[in-house]
């Protein structure tokens, strides 16, 4: 069964970044994109990912907000939070909204496939 | 708004520079001379990222370079040459801004300066002319791909000292 995951970042380069290091990953993989959180809600709701991996600096509506949004309505949503901000505040703020892991860029491509893999499974 | 601009924001952002540079484009940086903008006024170097911070710490973070150091960076980036600056290599080069600004948020919130940033805006071409509202800091940052001057013009938001 292929899985489908969801890549929200307003910046083109680490979408495909994102998408380059999902290649390496074993299992079929059926990835959608993007690029501001109020595009992640409405997309989230058609498709129903498995996985999003979700940045938090965008504009429109910040990944923070569409986290807090999408898991309101889908309890069950597995969203990792891929993002340049590492502050404390922000990690605690994103788990209080429903993220159910949290990765600081730049990040090596190693580092996402082990998270996606980790998040799939759980 | 506490109209000053303090040397101990400016420590977070060499430090994340360092760290992006070596990350992302395996550069090898070295910090030159600090030295203070006279007024306000930010001219535009052939390419410039700008980023502004909200919070405890406010103000823009402006990233210039020329547009070849741009291009050995964003090659590093993407691993391979580029021959053209084209949407994705301004989406590299904003996102390089995003990474130093965001990175160096946690060494300011170690500090006790929680603070957030906006999605970066890039301006092409020199001589475009951009007001801050502190004279900035003026961090070169050396590497052999060429310099990016990290122009810093962060203040203590008002009543959060």
């Amino acid at each position: 069964m292929a899985h489908k995951i969801m890549i929200v970042d307003d910046a083109m380069y680490i979408r495909a970044v994102l998408k380059k290091a999902l290649e390496g990953f074993a299992g079929n993989l059926s990835v959608l994109e993007a690029s501001t959180g109020k595009e992640a809600v409405a997309l989230f709701e058609q498709e129903k990912p498995d996985l999003v991996l979700m940045d938090i600096t965008m504009p429109e509506m910040d990944g923070i907000t569409a986290t807090a949004t999408i898991c309101a309505s889908n309890p069950g949503a597995k969203i990792v939070i891929c993002s340049a901000l590492g502050q404390q505040q922000m990690v605690i703020d994103a788990v209080n909204a429903g993220a159910k892991d949290y990765i600081t860029k730049p990040f090596q491509p190693d580092q996402v496939l082990e998270i996606v893999k980790r998040n799939l499974a759980a | 708004m506490n109209n000053s601009m303090r040397i101990e924001f400016v420590q977070p952002f060499v430090d994340s520079a360092f760290s992006v540079l070596r990350e992302v484009a395996q550069a090898k940086p070295q910090r030159g001379p600090l030295s203070l903008r006279t007024g306000t006024t930010f001219t535009s170097q052939e390419l410039t990222s700008l980023i502004g911070v909200t919070g405890k710490v406010e103000g823009v973070v402006l990233y210039g370079m020329s547009l070849i150091c741009a291009q050995k960076i964003v090659s590093k980036m993407l691993g391979m040459p580029i021959t053209e600056f084209d949407e994705m290599a301004s989406s590299a080069i904003a996102e390089l801004a995003n990474m130093i600004t965001g990175n160096a948020t946690a060494g300011l919130e170690a500090n006790g300066f929680v603070c957030d940033i906006t999605p970066p805006s890039l301006v092409h071409g020199i001589g475009t002319q951009i007001t801050t509202t502190v004279p900035a800091l003026i961090v070169p940052i050396i590497t052999e791909l060429g310099d990016v001057e990290i122009n810093i013009s962060l203040s203590l938001a008002n009543g959060k000292d």
